[in-house]
């Protein structure tokens, strides 16, 4: 009896979760006109997807969210690694430094983004993906340097001691095993940048420009002054989500994992 | 010529506490050397400093002459198997194997030579392409020393290298290890907190406790003569049997008594304990030297038995000493044969051996000094 109160409560709560994404999925195969209409399923067309892309500008938007995302991680996660590694491991600027990147983190967004655009403004980054970039990699790397120190601390230091004796240097420890052992953990805070910059949608709104929109910003732009294009705004959404879906499923598998398994003990 | 030479070495830490404190000790070129402590007793910190892997704050360290106090873990030349193995997961174990090599610069033809060399040595042919992962404990544990051998270092330290696995295993790697210190003739240094280990396996004993060396010397003769009674209780299983006792003199010589307890001074020791005559004193006597039957030469002890452990190869008599008088009884151990038999709450007769009797200084708890036995080998 509890068993099935349990599983009638899970159920309860996948349906408060699932069912407006599922809402959304069904209106982005709908036409426009039926978009609102009760009905479950009244009709079937993929023009919204088809109009999505030849009639806005979401498949660049797309492609530069992409660009931005993975080129931002890219650039992060290098500092993140080695900024992590160093709190993890030695005294590194003690608790003051560690408090500094979790506070830059905990400030909101809002208080950087005007500040940032005059800087940019000034070096001509505005409406530039690598302007996106830069901001992008600067704003995710506490956190990512947050999730790589805790996931150093977790290697057994005896590893890297093992190393040094055999002849390898502190780099050398870190480059040909900290490294490779940490791979679970640099793919899955890699993952949770891109995420983070996929979604982010303040900083996209005020440094970019037409030609390098992200897809938060192309989503916001089919708001128009006929109102709410609800059937290809979902379209959009279902095409938005993909790739966290994907990007979660790797995390997933990673962070199970667990590769340090079998090196001690 | 590989000695290690720790000169009044010292860790201070950041906090202010002493990790090591005043370590002063040669090792021999060859010499087998076990660290025995309680955790934390500073053993393995000092390894690590030989290593090169923790800081000397003060002292100097040299190995084969050459002082190495500032100089990197990887011109060092040592090797150090850890306690957790710690075998790069991601490497297979030949990979792991060769790493330090690899490290060196050394030719690939060399290192597969060595590699292999190595393992038919420790049995790990089968298992050179396998991840550390699909080991077994015992099998990981010959990998971290495949791993030191094949890099022909000029001294292995050895982090409680077998405290991770079983009884058995554990017997039969603690016999490799002597057996391969002896075809490799190399210095090792064994850091350990088990007795037997520090019994079986090495040249030398150094017993450590809260950062500083407190004993060094051949394993007999530091279980035959421990300086004080932290080393007399730590070095066997049951520990050395400690007595709160009152020394006293008389006509015919010195007596030990205590609520229970009336031990005669054997005339070999009266000149040396003879200044301790009215103190207050700690008796000290092994397990071993109460005996069940009486014999010439053995004083008479009674004792209520509160458990018989029997190991099948001895028994293990726990008993207080019957005497009256005492706030808190003293239990006392005894190592009887495994025929010995005797009801819980009776009260029997030990006959003890005063011999190799101990004093200690209750305040320092130091042993008072008497004529050396020496090592007790048959």
């Amino acid at each position: 009896m509890r068993r099935v109160a349990l599983h009638l409560g899970l159920l309860l709560v996948c349906a408060v979760i699932l069912v407006p994404l599922l809402w959304v999925v069904r209106t982005s195969f709908l036409p426009e006109s039926m978009s609102y209409s009760a009905e479950l399923m009244p009709a079937a067309t993929l023009d919204n997807y088809v109009a999505l892309f030849t009639s806005t500008r979401y498949g660049p938007s797309y492609l530069n969210s992409l660009i931005v995302a993975v080129g931002s991680v890219v650039v992060a996660l290098p500092f993140a690694c080695m900024t992590g590694y160093a709190f993890a491991r030695f005294r590194t600027s003690g608790k003051a430094g560690r408090f500094a990147v979790l506070a830059i983190q905990m400030l909101p967004p809002v208080a950087i983004v005007l500040p940032t655009f005059t800087l940019f403004r000034m070096f001509g980054l505005t409406n530039s993906l690598t302007g996106l970039i830069i901001v992008y990699a600067a704003v995710n790397l506490p956190f990512l340097i947050w999730i790589l120190m805790g996931f150093f601390e977790g290697i057994p230091v005896d590893l890297e001691w093992a190393a040094m004796t055999d002849g390898a240097t502190a780099w050398g420890a870190f480059w040909r095993i900290v490294l490779p052992v940490s791979l679970p953990g640099i793919a899955a805070a890699g993952v949770l940048g891109f995420i983070l910059t996929w979604n982010e949608f303040l900083f996209a709104l005020v440094l970019s420009g037409p030609q390098t929109a992200t897809v938060p910003v192309a989503l916001a732009a089919l708001q128009t002054s006929n109102g709410v294009q609800i059937a290809k705004v979902s379209a959009g959404v279902v095409l938005a989500v993909l790739p966290l879906v994907i990007a979660s499923r790797f995390i997933q598998r990673f962070i199970v994992q667990g590769l340090t398994f079998g090196s001690v003990k | 010529m590989s000695s290690i030479e720790l000169d009044h070495v010292s860790k201070l830490y950041a906090s202010g506490a002493y990790g090591v404190r005043d370590v002063d000790l040669t090792i021999g070129d060859g010499e087998f050397v076990i660290f025995l402590g309680p955790s934390g007793c500073g053993k393995s910190t000092t390894l690590r400093m030989i290593a090169g892997l923790e800081s000397i704050t003060s002292g100097d360290l040299r190995i084969g002459g050459r002082s190495v106090t500032h100089v990197a873990p990887r011109e060092r030349n040592i090797a150090v198997v850890f306690q957790s193995y710690a075998l790069y997961p991601h490497m297979s174990v030949r990979e792991n194997m060769g790493f330090g090599l690899k490290m060196r610069g050394v030719a690939r033809g060399v290192i597969d030579g060595k590699i292999r060399e190595a393992a038919s040595l420790l049995g790990l042919t089968p298992y050179l392409d396998r991840r550390p992962a699909a080991l077994s404990g015992g099998q990981r544990q010959r990998v971290a020393l495949g791993r030191a051998i094949v890099r022909d270092p000029v001294a292995f330290l050895l982090d409680e290298p077998l405290s991770n696995l079983d009884a058995q295993l554990r017997a039969e790697m603690r016999l490799e290890l002597v057996k391969l210190h002896r075809r490799l003739g190399r210095t090792i240094v064994h850091v350990t907190h088990d007795q037997v280990e520090a019994m079986t396996m090495g040249d030398r004993i150094c017993i450590m406790r809260e950062g500083r060396m407190i004993q060094v010397g051949k394993p007999l003769e530091v279980y035959a003569d421990p300086v004080d009674t932290f080393v007399a209780r730590f070095l066997a299983t049951p520990p050395m049997n400690l007595v709160p006792a009152r020394l006293e003199g008389r006509d015919d010589g010195l007596v030990v008594r205590a609520p229970g307890l009336d031990v005669a001074v054997p005339e070999r020791h009266r000149d040396a304990y003879a200044p301790a005559a009215g103190r207050e004193v700690i008796f000290g006597l092994r397990p071993e030297d109460l005996h069940e039957a009486p014999a010439p030469g053995l004083q008479k002890v009674e004792v209520t038995v509160v458990a018989l452990e029997a190991l099948g190869v001895e028994n293990i008599l726990i008993g207080q000493l019957a005497g009256a008088g005492a706030i808190r009884p003293v239990e006392i151990a005894a190592r009887l044969s495994r025929h010995y038999t005797a009801p819980v709450g009776a009260t029997v007769p030990l006959y003890l051996d005063a011999r190799p009797m101990h004093l200690f200084d209750p305040e320092t708890t130091r042993a008072l000094p008497r004529p050396r036995l020496g090592v007790l080998q048959p």
